[in-house]
């Protein structure tokens, strides 16, 4: 390609915008996520299982308030995302150098990132909405059309904590075989305290300590999303707890992220 | 951003100037400058552990020099790195892309990072150009070492950058494949497009490259054409020490860079 005036060469790109580059990393990590059946089946199987587990004979008493079930329910689908899935997959990427070649590219390392988030944020979405489909179909669990909408917000805002924990673990944590070690020792206790943060089976101290844990303060939002007329103070603090979560285990991740394994 | 309204005329095609990059206490580039002309191919030789890579990597953008300064087609890359990137095609040493996706995804999205919407049939026909058609929905990690490498430099020239930054494009490569490269190499050239290559092989360095630059414990140690090289080193003590016969370019690296094992 030459220009004909002066024989010198003219560059053949144009400049790319960000948005051409957004949409072509959304598509890629979206084909990525859709191929990766096993991740899509333990996302959302694993959540039903729980659904209908805590429904069933003397648990459903035991656990209490059907929705913070439901609520417990999505929670471990986030965390088996964000935590199992979010994490290992940038961790295997930077193992294999697919952010190194993408980084040698005119697209901003936060748009590689973001697009990544993005999709799982939606996975989170899907996840979600098939619970709460399965608890309106199977359990009788059924939200207005305001505890829907509020609830899919909520599953945002705790998709947006429990990803920046996958990304605090990513961040500090070189070595993929150690993260996978300790995604998985860190995805127990994040549910577990989750699941116990609304009842008093183990003391009213661990109630408390579990009912601030990452998983307790998502329990509490969604519950209070799922019937916003119970919605209270507490809620409220669940929500600026889990924001503040979000923005030190965030900083953390990505003041220590490193692009490459070596 | 490069497009029609740059005007690249007159510049260097690439301009490293006192070039300094640590990596802690190791000084692992120290002080190297080089110019690349438009349509030039420049070869980078050294041993393991000379900078070569970390030469690259610094006008890549993939490392923060601690001196120095990057200019590609006169843009300041260390001060607009995304600026710079749009005019420059990398082949990296080892690539990685994601494992899920087909090689026609992958240059799709290759293209979308350059500014470039392309058509399937476009695509495709790109991968016909390096051989690749038959292999579009095959997983990069399916495909030989060679063809590996054709993709690659696909991608790398896809945005047919002014700039061009192969490492080691041919390590590992049957003599057929690193002759088809050579060729693709030459093309690249042809169409006025610059190249800045690292290269263990002498015999590749003389092949495609018009000029080397011999760089050793990160500094640069000579710069020539090969036959320059050969003729200014042919009486130098430390190469003659080395020759059997007639003195080579291959001598020349011995003589100047030493006898002793690298890492």
């Amino acid at each position: 390609m030459t220009d004909a005036a002066s024989g010198s060469p003219t560059i053949g790109a144009p400049a790319p915008t960000l948005r051409t580059q957004l949409r072509a990393l959304l598509e890629a990590d979206l084909l990525v996520q859709l191929r990766n059946l096993r991740a899509v089946a333990l996302s959302t199987i694993l959540p039903l299982v729980l659904l209908f587990g805590t429904f069933a004979g003397r648990r459903a008493q035991i656990l209490g308030d059907p929705r913070f079930k439901v609520a417990s329910c999505m929670m471990l689908g986030m965390a088996t995302i964000a935590i199992l899935g979010y994490s290992m997959g940038v961790a295997r990427d930077r193992d294999a150098g697919v952010f190194q070649r993408l980084r040698v590219t005119p697209t901003p390392g936060w748009a590689i990132m973001a697009s990544r988030l993005a999709i799982q944020v939606l996975a989170i979405l899907v996840m979600a909405a098939v619970v709460l489909v399965a608890a309106t179909a199977f359990e009788s669990v059924t939200l207005d059309a305001g505890g829907y909408v509020l609830t899919l917000l909520a599953v945002v805002f705790a998709a947006a904590m429990f990803l920046s924990i996958g990304q605090a673990l990513v961040g500090l944590i070189r070595s993929t075989d150690t993260l996978n070690a300790v995604s998985r020792l860190a995805y127990i206790p994040l549910f577990a305290l989750g699941l116990l943060g609304h009842t008093d089976i183990l003391g009213t101290n661990l109630e408390t300590i579990a009912r601030w844990s990452p998983g307790g303060v998502v329990s509490t939002m969604l519950g209070g999303a799922m019937s916003p007329t119970t919605w209270n103070g507490e809620t409220w603090t669940a929500v600026l707890v889990a924001l503040a979560y979000a923005v030190v285990f965030a900083g953390a991740g990505i003041r220590w992220f490193r692009w490459t394994a070596s | 951003m490069s497009g029609p309204d740059s005007d690249p005329r007159g510049e260097l095609a690439l301009a490293v100037a006192d070039l300094q990059v640590s990596y802690g206490q190791k000084r692992a580039v120290d002080g190297v400058s080089l110019e690349i002309e438009d349509g030039e191919i420049f070869g980078l030789l050294g041993p393991n552990g000379a900078g070569k890579t970390t030469t690259l990597s610094a006008i890549e953008g993939l490392l923060r020099p601690d001196a120095g300064t990057i200019e590609v087609q006169g843009v300041d890359a260390r001060a607009n790195p995304l600026r710079a990137r749009a005019m420059v095609g990398v082949q990296l040493q080892s690539t990685g892309f994601q494992a899920a996706l087909t090689i026609l995804e992958i240059v799709k999205l290759y293209a979308g990072l350059y500014g470039l919407a392309r058509s399937r049939s476009e695509l495709l026909e790109a991968l016909d150009g390096v051989g690749l058609a038959d292999e579009a929905s095959r997983r990069f990690a399916q495909l030989s070492g060679g063809q590996q490498k054709r993709l690659s430099l696909l991608i790398a020239t896809i945005h047919d950058p002014v700039l061009v930054l192969l490492d080691e494009p041919t390590a590992g490569l049957d003599p057929q494949a690193r002759r088809q490269l050579w060729n693709r190499i030459g093309r690249i050239r042809q169409r006025g497009r610059s190249i800045l290559l690292t290269t263990h092989s002498m015999e590749e360095a003389q092949a495609v490259c018009d000029r080397v630059a011999i760089l050793d414990h990160g500094r640069i140690l000579a710069v020539d054409t090969p036959a320059g090289l050969i003729e200014k080193h042919r009486d130098d003590p430390r190469v003659v020490g080395v020759a059997h016969g007639e003195v080579t370019l291959d001598d020349v690296f011995i003589g100047l860079t030493g006898q002793d094992y690298r890492d």
